[in-house]
């Protein structure tokens, strides 16, 4: 290991370590003994242990235990950290695959043709900038199913990015590999696949990075809002359930897993990657 | 005889931005030819459209007036017909040296199953000597070995006609000669037709069977064809012994530095006539002396 990896190594651990123990500090609660309290606060509760920000250890056994059986299922109150990150997966990937499948095209179509471009140019802009949560009372009414319609928020909300870098990247091609295209006499449809969208291919999964990244954002607050399962809705409810060690431990959660779905990405995009 | 390549009274001129009806013109009244097999440079100062004509002899760009007729045919579009070679070799990043050269040629040859498509893919290579690089992708070679993969692949399709935009520009002194011998050995062999932009009037004499010359622009024209009567093939380490060699490199020098700014002057004031140019410039047949000069 070379001199400078062991230092990042070393300065990653301690930063841990320190973060663990200052939150540890930060979250200590004393406890305190029935001995000393009047009957009136015995009878007010104040000997039953008090919700607080939990400490790290706290947290860290809840996860061992959650961990250990992650798809277990006691009721729609009740229900594994598995199951529920994977009703959230399962949606975000319903929404972004069907954002992709019709985005690409789109972009492709918006940059080679200047005319489609400028036609489409308005609308895109002005249906970039909504929140996507607020396509959801409509989603609600016209799917009237709650599912879908959080599908249909991500997909509302994963299109534009993959949409506009792919038609940046289509036409952002070099001209040389057009005129390359041209001279070897190929038709529109050869050169939009052996030419033009290999050479886009790195911008398209700078779009497709950008749109995961928000469709995991925008699952939680949907979920929040239309509950039933979901980590959105897991969060929301053990807040209800004034469980905060399960909340903090269900945000770490959606850290992690949005971490790994955007190694995912980065990771396949590597493949396409060119160097000139 | 019937001429393989005709250029007739070519034009290009741009609208100057802001007057409706005026225009600019980069170049007029540019007319040659060209025979089956004839190796043709054309050299002119920047600005002058020497890229323009070879854009509008490959179909990448239309000129404003006049005509290009190959084999009888109008030239309006690009063609498998005509290859063409650019400064700056334009090979796809994402594919090897060995799949640059298979696409174009599955783009001719389609008649070609894959096994031949690689047979002839390695034959060129092997032609500029890249058997070792096949597959590598373009950004792990060096200049010169981009400029060869390009050779390699606009050899493979026998175009009719090959243009090369100043092939050798952006490539070092010594790299640019090897590439210069190597062309001109397979120029020699393949009796290949091209029609080639240069900058180097060395470079230009040691390919050419003849060079065109061009007065400075805006408003260009081609003044003179020079014949460049040294035996072929020519190799640049004997060359500068022909006798004929420094007379016309003196000449093209001249041409360049002092008379294609005068030509332009008299162009633009209209006391020069174009309508017989391009002017044959021809130089005595000299046999080149027996034994070499030592110096």
């Amino acid at each position: 290991m070379s001199k400078e990896k062991l230092q990042t190594v070393v300065l990653s651990i301690t930063i841990l370590i320190v973060g663990f123990i200052v939150a540890e500090i930060l979250t200590h609660t004393t406890t305190t003994t029935s001995k000393n309290l009047t009957e009136y606060e015995m009878l007010m509760g104040k000997n039953e242990p008090q919700a607080h920000v939990p400490s790290p250890t706290e947290v860290l056994s809840l996860a061992f235990e959650e961990l250990s059986h992650p798809f277990y299922d006691n009721g729609p109150n009740d229900k594994g950290i598995g199951t529920q990150l994977f009703y959230s997966i399962f949606r975000v990937m319903a929404g972004y695959l069907l954002a992709v499948i019709i985005a690409i095209p789109f972009g492709f179509l918006i940059g080679m043709s200047p005319v489609f471009y400028h036609a489409l140019q308005p609308y895109i802009q002005v249906l970039k900038p909504i929140s996507p949560l607020a396509w959801m009372p409509l989603a609600l009414f016209v799917i009237k199913d709650s599912i879908l319609s959080s599908v249909f928020v991500i997909f509302i909300c994963s299109i534009w990015p993959i949409l506009i870098n792919t038609a940046f990247g289509v036409m952002s091609v070099k001209k040389d590999w057009l005129n390359v295209s041209k001279t070897l006499e190929m038709g529109t449809f050869e050169t939009a696949f052996k030419v033009i969208l290999p050479a886009a291919l790195p911008t398209i999964f700078t779009g497709l990075r950008i749109s995961m990244g928000i469709s995991w954002l925008v699952i939680v607050a949907a979920e929040m809002l239309v509950g039933g399962t979901g980590i959105g809705y897991y969060v929301w409810n053990e807040w209800n359930n004034l469980d905060l060690t399960s909340v903090v431990f269900s945000i770490l959660m959606i850290g992690i897993v949005g971490m790994g779905l955007d190694v995912l990405i980065s990771q396949s995009s590597k493949y396409f990657m060119y160097q000139e | 005889m019937k001429k393989f390549l005709e250029i007739n009274k070519l034009a290009k001129r741009y609208p100057v931005k802001g007057q409706k009806d005026k225009s600019i013109t980069i170049f007029e009244n540019v007319t040659f030819s060209m025979q089956k097999g004839e190796f043709v440079c054309i050299i002119g100062h920047s600005g002058c459209g020497k890229s323009t004509i070879l854009n509008n002899l490959a179909g990448l760009d239309l000129p404003s007036s006049g005509n290009i007729i190959m084999n009888n045919k109008n030239v309006k579009k690009p063609s498998l017909d005509r290859g063409v070679i650019f400064q700056n070799h334009s090979l796809l990043p994402w594919l090897s040296v060995l799949k640059n050269i298979k696409m174009a040629i599955a783009c001719k040859f389609k008649e070609l199953d894959k096994n031949a498509i690689e047979k002839r893919a390695l034959h060129f290579l092997e032609m500029v000597e890249l058997t070792d690089a096949i597959n590598k992708l373009p950004h792990e070679l060096s200049g010169g070995m981009k400029q060869r993969v390009g050779i390699a692949r606009a050899f493979a399709l026998s175009p009719q006609l090959l243009l090369m935009d100043e092939p050798f520009g952006a490539l070092d002194a010594l790299t640019r000669g090897k590439i210069q011998d190597k062309l001109v050995e397979i120029c020699d062999r393949t009796q290949q037709t091209i029609f080639m932009i240069t900058h180097d009037i060395d470079e230009a004499i040691l390919l050419a069977d003849r060079i065109l010359l061009m007065s400075n622009g805006p408003e260009a024209r081609v003044v003179e064809s020079v014949k460049i009567n040294i035996p072929k093939p020519r190799y640049r380490a004997e060359i500068v012994n022909h006798p004929n060699y420094y007379l016309i490199r003196n000449y093209l020098v001249d041409f360049l530095v002092n008379k294609s700014s005068k030509i332009a002057e008299g162009i633009q004031n209209k006391s020069i006539d174009d309508s017989e140019m391009p002017h044959i410039v021809s130089f005595p047949n000299v046999k080149p002396p027996e034994q070499k000069i030592s110096i």
